[in-house]
């Protein structure tokens, strides 16, 4: 009897998201006196609002964040940077650099952290903290280079090596020819080996960082608090449309146990990849009416717990079916794309093969396996909870591209590819990060 | 004002015991000293006071100042010797208070 009434209530929601969603299904509801369904994540396809954007139209960036436009150089949706030259360029005049220019240069922070946030370069330089991401740069004024070699290698390394994770300082237009020179002359000043003050100067015996606090305490994580109170009051929280998440899902405890631990997930309806964030903005809409846009408060504190509540699950993104296999594949591609004014791709600061588990300056590179397994996080540098889309709108603003809206298809693909590096993980939601 | 407190108190002690309360509101502690982006400078409105009581008799308290970073969190030790129960108070600049109690078993 019981069986009977859940399977009619079930069918009879599915005939009323067709007829005409929410507001159908409430009127039916009351006229023939059924209780609302209390497990409607059993209910086959979650009705999805599926007409607008999920966040806010036209996107603009974070106040607070750099406010530069880099239009004209590539981002994950558009290619627009200046072409790698054919080849080194003769130098038509002897290079009349000045050193003491230079080392000013090498350590210009402005300059997208300029040299010392991947090199070492000997005593000098003007800073403390090198990185390692590049080679030691310490005696390269022994080692035999010419002027115009060392004058092209930092213009556009490309025109010596096209698979060089040295941004085109000079194509891409961050130093100009006089500065260049400057550098140049500065470089062949170098001739001794590194002395560090202390250990943590070395990048090679810097300490890795290790985030060991409890996480799941909210005494310790801030992050917590949207699972303890804000998600919970959203829970109830009735909509316009009448019904609350609560109203369909009683027991989210239950009911979300491993959910959240498969997403994000190709969605044949939207022809993209939903994380939970869009898919809590979407499928909101379609209930309980709820307006949360992507990186609400509301959005987050749900994606938090939503998350949280498949913790202890293992991460296991559908990458078989032939649509996730196209979506894992375009990922790929993005992450390999070189965008930005400062000519990045993804695996070159995250992939093991090249910058990820070396200093970038005094921050570590982290590889792409581990990085969804605490998404959102609890950012103790921003007091804030960032979920995977604004961790990516962040990369990109950081290497000096634009970034896209959270709720970007290109972020869809790459989210899936990302996530399925982590594949096999354990979920422990919200974690801390720096 | 403040978001609700966070309380860590044992359920139950010793007569005798010594043991220890940990406390966190979450209130942005704004100092007074920081400009907006026109220039203005934002007003001071801080938690500038928390005790605690036990049975109504002090046991901790203390003045806060503007150089105090967000989220004020105490971790502090008490000797118990009866039943009862904490109260926990926080002042704000606006002048409300957020209270807290929790009981405990002494045996």
């Amino acid at each position: 009897m019981r069986l009977a009434r859940v399977v009619s209530q079930t069918r009879l929601a599915r005939i009323c998201w067709r007829a005409g969603g929410p507001v159908a299904l409430a009127a039916l509801g009351l006229v023939l006196g059924l209780a609302p369904p209390g497990n409607a994540e059993k209910s086959g396809a979650a009705p999805l609002a599926l007409d607008a954007d999920a966040s806010a139209r036209p996107w603009v960036r974070y106040h607070g964040w750099p406010t530069r436009d880099s239009a004209q150089f590539n981002s994950l949706a558009a290619l627009a940077s200046p072409p790698a030259p054919a080849g080194p360029r003769k130098l038509d005049r002897p290079l009349t650099g000045d050193a003491a220019k230079g080392r000013v240069l090498v350590a210009d922070r402005t300059r997208g952290g300029s040299c010392l946030a991947c090199h070492v370069m000997g005593p000098a330089g003007n800073a403390d903290l090198p990185g390692n991401v590049g080679p030691d740069l310490s005696e390269i004024g022994k080692a035999g280079r010419d002027d115009a070699w060392l004058f092209n290698y930092v213009y556009d390394a490309r025109a010596y090596n096209p698979d060089t994770l040295m941004p085109p300082w000079g194509t891409n237009g961050i130093f100009n020819e006089a500065e260049i020179g400057d550098i140049v002359a500065f470089l062949k000043t170098l001739t001794t080996p590194a002395q560090y003050h202390d250990v943590l100067d070395d990048p090679a015996k810097r300490p890795t960082p290790v985030e060991k606090r409890d996480n799941l305490d909210s005494m310790v994580n801030p992050g917590m608090w949207a699972v303890e109170d804000k998600a919970p009051a959203l829970w109830a929280l009735p909509g316009p449309n009448g019904p609350a998440c609560a109203t369909c899902h009683r027991q989210p405890a239950q009911a979300f146990e491993a959910w959240a631990a498969a997403m994000p997930k190709w969605e044949p309806r939207l022809d993209k990849v939903l994380g939970v964030e869009e898919f809590v903005t979407r499928h909101a809409k379609a209930t309980t009416g709820h307006v949360w846009l992507m990186q609400s408060e509301e959005n987050t504190a749900l994606a938090v717990y939503l998350r949280f509540l498949a913790n202890g699950g293992t991460i296991d993104v559908d990458t078989q079916s032939a649509p996730a296999k196209a979506a894992y594949g375009r990922g790929e591609a993005l992450s390999t794309r070189k965008v930005g004014q400062l000519n990045f791709a993804c695996v070159d600061c995250h992939s093991p093969q090249r910058g990820a588990n070396k200093w970038i300056r005094g921050q570590w590179l982290a590889q792409m396996r581990g990085q969804l397994d605490h998404f959102p996080t609890w950012r103790t540098s921003q007091q804030a909870i960032w979920d995977i889309r604004k961790r990516f709108q962040w990369c990109q603003v950081a290497i000096w591209a634009n970034e896209l809206p959270p709720h970007a298809k290109e972020y869809g693909d790459l989210e899936l590819y990302l996530t399925a590096q982590s594949n096999g993980l354990k979920l422990n939601v919200p974690g801390i990060r720096h | 004002m403040a978001e609700r407190p966070r309380l860590k108190v044992p359920k139950e002690a010793k007569k005798g015991e010594v043991i220890e309360i940990k406390t966190l509101i979450s209130h942005a502690m704004e100092s007074g000293l920081r400009k907006d982006d026109s220039g203005t400078l934002v007003p001071r409105k801080i938690i500038n006071r928390f005790t605690c009581e036990f049975n109504g008799k002090a046991v901790f308290a203390c003045d806060l100042e503007p150089g105090m970073a967000a989220n004020p969190y105490f971790q502090f030790t008490v000797k118990v010797e009866e039943s009862g129960t904490f109260r926990f108070s926080w002042t704000d600049d606006d002048g409300t208070v957020v209270t807290a109690d929790e009981a405990i078993t002494v045996t």
